[in-house]
């Protein structure tokens, strides 16, 4: 009764139906690869270069200046805004032959520092609310109505639309607190649009503690805030913090909602050369997400303009696969470690 | 429990004491107690006198009330959702421990429990003693020193860990961790030691080592426990209550209540008829 | 407990002070917990409220916006506009039927001077259709600047109408709109004359009409033929709306709101007439979704059943993460990367041979919903595949075992057992990936073209490969620009309130289904 020659893999459609769902699986992996080739390679050319150190300090550390080209003596040439001015010091050249393309030269140092600041306040207001409130969920609350309240807002606030966010975040912290484009606006917008995966990841791991330890401790007479401190957030920690890794990537990936509320296209000042220091979280800042928005919407795809385009995107992109993938790493280890 | 029975010469069968017939104060009464998980009535009117310094053991089938009724002394049920105390009191000294203005976190620490599953902090042994003293706000090195001494010995697992009080406290055996946990209950010098099925996960020759401690502990202190193991109730227990669907079916002496049962459903359950 | 007698030796007595202390210390540490829980709750109800609070004041200015569009006349003008534009369309759908006839003839082996040559009498008939309209958009013309001075004065009047509520039902009428709009509707005999000798020409033009060649230019010319007679048709119709409208017929509250929700027009900042209607940002939103989530949850979902029942774990522990990696892509990376590398790429496909049996390649946009939908595709993938690997997962395994020892091979299993099973949650992982689609602003604001139309849908599939503008990125682009307060801001707001409750559903939805999926799998 028993068919021969049916071996491990099975009939005819069996194999082509597996054999397209293995196609449609390796198709996204290659979508997502030749995305991450394009733009890598097409950015290295920005950000590295062919002779030590092989890295482009000059783009990284520099500020967008608008670049010009011109053909100078037969050859064509490109400059950045400053060496322009001064080259013209010193040279004849009529201005009608000169091009300029903003943004193209120059790097996006303002940027980088723009961003990291951003995601500094934001993920350090996202994890001190959301982790508090975590242990509120998971230690201290019953299942009454109000929390189930807190669960259903938590759920919905995940499905908000960045864009909405960055709305609120103008309605609320721009114009009705009055902090006009500033970095504690965005701060808080950014924040409370993470909260909740910073929640959910936080309640997670304070679950994953054994109920033993707390009773343990409780029975030794601790109070729920000691047992909390000393037997619950110590082993909660680690896996709070490397979910909520994921969190900084999101954070510093969205332009949505940091585009009304903290972002400028183009400031000359660094953040901190501010008079006071009370006047610093009431600044604009130049971000990443929102530099590549610029020049990728607002200045012609060409030879010129490639450079900085990519070569911002790229940098970002590394950026926040970075910090995906240290997530990714480290929430492995986390998990091997802590095995109860 | 075959194996239990071949190795009497490895359990000091404890001398169960001549009842008492003496009028002695009990230091627990449990008065015409009931108590529920939301609709679910799970005490059904328990009265019950525990007298100090000796054991009292409950036993009975899987979800009689016996663990309920322990975590109901310390307050433990006070973690569980839903969980209300329907009518009636239990006293600890002649204090209601539900009244509202009794501090739950200095009764539990006058009434230790140690658990089911060995649960040890993952600490080193020594923080794992210490915990208790330092979350009552004891600071001073040499107190804290000579309390885990005490209570190590007192648990008599001072000679097995004194060399290595810096490792993990998960480090040690199952039977070890669970002389560990009832070294930290005793760290703080508590009056009284509930016991779930203290050994339910341990193998024989750490069920009698922890049999034997019991048997010690009870000079010091009032011991209640949990067991699903009548040969343990009656090996180590003065008292024996006996639970079924929630009611209290019988309590009295050990003796009399494996020897000499009243009630039918005590003895078939003892018996092995049920259960 | 104090008054127990304590028989052991009781621990110092100084931390049992410190522990009477902690009561309260611990209800003010339950209390801060707490109250960063709730911030969840207030935060959704700021939502909500700030949306509502700076997107409601949108209706009454809308109305005061329409009741000017009355009560000046603007609305008279456009009904003639219609009518001259609709004979400009014709002139060009004509224009169409040349070069389908010049093609024609060229194939025919004409060169391009003969061609342009034979094709002499249908230029006549051609421009003389289109000077027959030349007149009516003349007059349109003239009213234009009458209505839009008289506009001009009326905003001026009442200090910006597009700030502030309504007062009253009809807005005062200033003796000089009055007398201006008088003079705009005295037009109409001069409209009169106009339609009548344009009718005339039309039709004399139409008795005798061009010969054509080509059959598929004949059979456009005939469709033109065919229109216009239906347009001639319409034209006592018109006279009479002309003849029947009333600068004082009230304009209903109701008006402002059915005017936001159905208007097919969005149009901002223009001197003539600002029409605020969601209907093409909305259709934009939902193409762009349609295609992202007709690419997403094929190979979201097939993605998923690979790797939870047929990868071998190698594979598995190399494609999960890399999906999730996708995940964490920034939006407008992608963005970019549609702009440099994807349209043009689907433009140039869509110029190929193989694709000529297309009717709508090759593409003019390289911009277009699709563009959009395709990278947008790309960022569901991960969420519905996540979601679904873990329902497909969380199938029993009694199951699947009991689907094998019945006989059942793999695929018969992963068929009828284990994705029936799961199939609530697969629905629930589909409709997260919308909301996340849906809401999603960077890649459309680059991508989707932003013209702000509602495709022609006559073209069909073609359709899909027209640029359009989306409710997200209509808040992007526009909000950084608009006065704050206009009627124009608080309109931005009222697209983000119906972005919000429409992904609010959406979630709820998903919710809804996730909780049946629980259940149905015990």
């Amino acid at each position: 009764m028993i068919a021969h020659g049916k071996n491990a893999t099975g009939s005819m459609p069996q194999r082509i139906v597996f054999w397209c769902l293995r196609i449609a699986t390796y198709f996204v992996l290659a979508c997502a690869t030749y995305i991450f080739l394009d733009i890598t390679i097409k950015g290295s050319r920005a950000v590295f270069i062919t002779h030590p150190p092989f890295v482009n300090f000059a783009f990284l550390s520099q500020a967008p200046e608008t670049l010009y080209v011109f053909d100078y003596e037969g050859k064509k040439t490109t400059m950045g805004d400053r060496e322009f001015r001064e080259w013209k010091t010193t040279h004849q050249i009529d201005d009608a032959n000169v091009t300029s393309v903003a943004y193209s030269a120059g790097g996006i140092w303002p940027c980088i520092v723009g961003t990291a600041l951003l995601v500094i306040g934001s993920m350090t207001f996202a994890l001190l609310v959301g982790i508090s409130s975590a242990i509120y969920l998971s230690e201290y609350s019953r299942n009454g109505r109000l929390v189930r309240l807190v669960r259903i807002a938590i759920l919905n606030l995940a499905g908000v639309p960045s864009i909405v966010f960055g709305l609120f975040g103008f309605g609320l912290f721009v114009i009705f607190f009055g902090w006009n484009v500033s970095l504690l606006a965005g701060w808080f917008t950014l924040g409370l649009m993470v909260l909740p995966a910073i929640i959910t990841a936080s309640e997670e791991s304070l679950r994953a503690v054994p109920q033993g330890l707390r009773e343990g401790s409780l029975a030794l007479g601790a109070t729920q805030w000691q047992t909390i401190r000393k037997n619950v957030l110590p082993y909660a920690l680690p896996g709070i913090l490397t979910s909520s890794i994921l969190g900084i990537a999101r954070v510093a990936g969205e332009t949505a909602p940091i585009m009304f509320t903290a972002a400028y296209a183009v400031r000359d000042t660094m953040p901190w050369n501010v008079s006071k220091w009370s006047e610093f979280p009431f600044q604009g800042v130049m971000a990443l997400p929102y530099h590549i928005y610029v020049v990728s919407s607002k200045i012609p795809q060409n030879e010129y303009t490639a450079r900085v385009q990519y070569g911002a995107a790229f940098v970002f992109l590394a950026l926040v696969m970075l910090i995906a993938l240290s997530s990714v790493l480290l929430r492995q280890r986390v998990r091997m470690r802590l095995q109860w | 429990m075959v194996t239990l029975e071949k190795m009497p010469d490895v359990i000091s069968t404890p001398s169960i004491p001549p009842a008492t017939e003496a009028p002695q104060k009990a230091q627990i009464e449990i008065k015409d107690f009931e108590f529920a998980y939301g609709e679910n009535r799970v005490l059904h009117s328990v009265n019950l006198q525990i007298l100090p310094r000796a054991v009292t053991a409950f036993i009975g089938p899987s979800g009689c009330g016996k663990t309920t009724l322990l975590r109901c002394i310390n307050r433990m049920n006070d973690l569980v959702d839903s969980a209300r105390v329907e009518r009636g009191e239990i006293l600890i000294d002649g204090i209601n421990i539900n009244a509202p203005e009794i501090d739950v976190v200095d009764l539990r620490r006058r009434v230790g429990m140690v658990f089911q599953k060995s649960n040890p902090f993952p600490k080193s042994i020594y923080d794992n003693i210490a915990y208790g003293l330092r979350v009552a706000g004891v600071t001073k090195r040499s107190r804290i020193n000579e309390a885990v001494e005490t209570s190590l010995r007192s648990a008599a697992l001072w000679d097995e860990v004194k060399d290595r009080l810096d490792r993990s406290g998960l480090s040690l055996s199952g039977g070890q961790q669970q002389r560990l946990c009832i070294a930290r209950a005793l760290a703080v010098e508590p009056e009284i030691i509930l016991m779930d099925e203290p050994c339910s996960a341990l193998d024989p020759i750490a069920t009698a080592r922890i049999e034997e401690l019991i048997h010690e502990l009870k000079t010091q202190y009032t011991i209640v426990i949990v067991t699903h193991n009548m040969q343990q109730a009656s090996r180590c227990s003065d008292f024996t209550g006996f639970f079924y669907l929630g009611n209290l079916v019988e309590f009295a002496n050990t003796a009399k209540i494996f020897s000499n049962p009243t009630r039918r459903q005590t003895e078939d359950y003892i018996t092995g008829r049920f259960g | 407990m104090n008054g127990s007698t304590v028989t052991v030796t009781s621990p110092p007595a100084a931390h049992k002070v410190a522990a009477r202390g902690g009561r309260t210390g611990e209800a003010l540490i339950r209390l801060f917990f707490g109250g960063n829980a709730i911030i969840a709750v207030v935060v959704l109800v700021l939502i909500t409220l700030f949306l509502f609070r700076e997107g409601f004041g949108f209706f009454g200015g809308n109305l005061q916006n329409l009741r000017v569009y009355r009560s000046g006349g603007l609305e008279y003008v456009d009904i003639i506009r219609d009518q001259a534009d609709a004979n400009s369309a014709l002139s060009r759908a004509l224009s169409d039927v040349r070069v389908k006839e010049l093609r024609g003839l060229m194939q025919k082996g004409r060169s391009l001077d003969e061609a342009n040559g034979d094709l002499g009498a249908f230029d006549q008939f051609a421009t003389a259709f289109s000077d027959a309209g030349t007149d009516l958009a003349g007059l349109v013309s003239d009213l234009t600047d009458q209505a839009a001075a008289v506009k001009e004065q009326t905003m001026l009047g009442s200090g910006a109408a597009s700030v502030g509520p309504e007062d009253g039902e009809t807005p005062s009428v200033t003796p000089a709109v009055a007398a201006t709009v008088e003079s705009i509707r005295a037009s109409y005999p001069d409209y009169e004359r106009i339609t009548a000798t344009m009718s005339e020409a039309l039709r004399n033009l139409l008795a005798n009409p061009p010969a054509l060649t080509t059959p598929l230019a004949q059979e456009a010319f005939n469709r033109v033929n065919e229109k216009t007679r239906e347009y001639l048709a319409a034209f006592p119709a018109q006279a009479e709306r002309l003849r029947a409208w009333d600068p004082a017929k009230p304009v209903r509250w109701h008006q402002a709101i059915t005017a936001f929700l159905f208007d097919q027009r969005w149009i901002t900042a223009s001197f003539w007439q600002d029409w605020y209607g969601i209907v093409p940002l909305l259709v934009g939103s939902i193409m762009v979704s349609i295609v992202a989530l007709i690419l997403a949850v094929p190979f979201g979902v097939a993605s998923a059943i690979y790797v939870s029942e047929i990868a071998t774990r190698p594979e598995q522990r190399l494609i999960k993460p890399y999906i999730e990696f996708i995940a964490a892509i920034p939006s407008v990376v992608l963005g970019f990367f549609g702009i440099a590398v994807v349209g043009q790429a689907i433009r140039t496909a869509s110029e190929s041979t193989w694709f000529h049996w297309v009717s709508f390649f090759p593409l003019s946009e390289r911009l277009n919903v699709f563009t959009a939908g395709a990278l947008l595709g790309l960022m569901a993938v991960p969420t519905i595949f996540t979601l679904s690997e873990d329902a497909l997962r969380n199938v029993p395994r009694g199951f699947k075992e009991a689907s094998y020892a019945l006989g059942a091979n793999r695929l018969q299993t992963i068929g009828r057992v284990i994705v029936p099973a799961s199939l609530s949650g697969i629905m629930s992982a589909i409709l997260l990936g919308l909301g996340r689609v849906i809401g999603e602003t960077m890649v459309v604001l680059l991508c989707a073209g932003n013209r702000i139309a509602i495709p022609d849908f006559t073209q069909g599939l073609g359709a899909f490969f027209q640029p359009v503008h989306t409710m997200t990125g209509i808040i992007a682009q526009e909000m950084g620009e608009v006065v704050r307060g206009s009627i124009h801001y608080r309109a931005l707001f009222m697209v983000g309130l119906v972005l919000f409750a429409l992904t609010l559903l959406i979630n709820l939805a998903a919710q809804r289904i996730a909780a049946r999926y629980r259940m149905s799998i015990g």
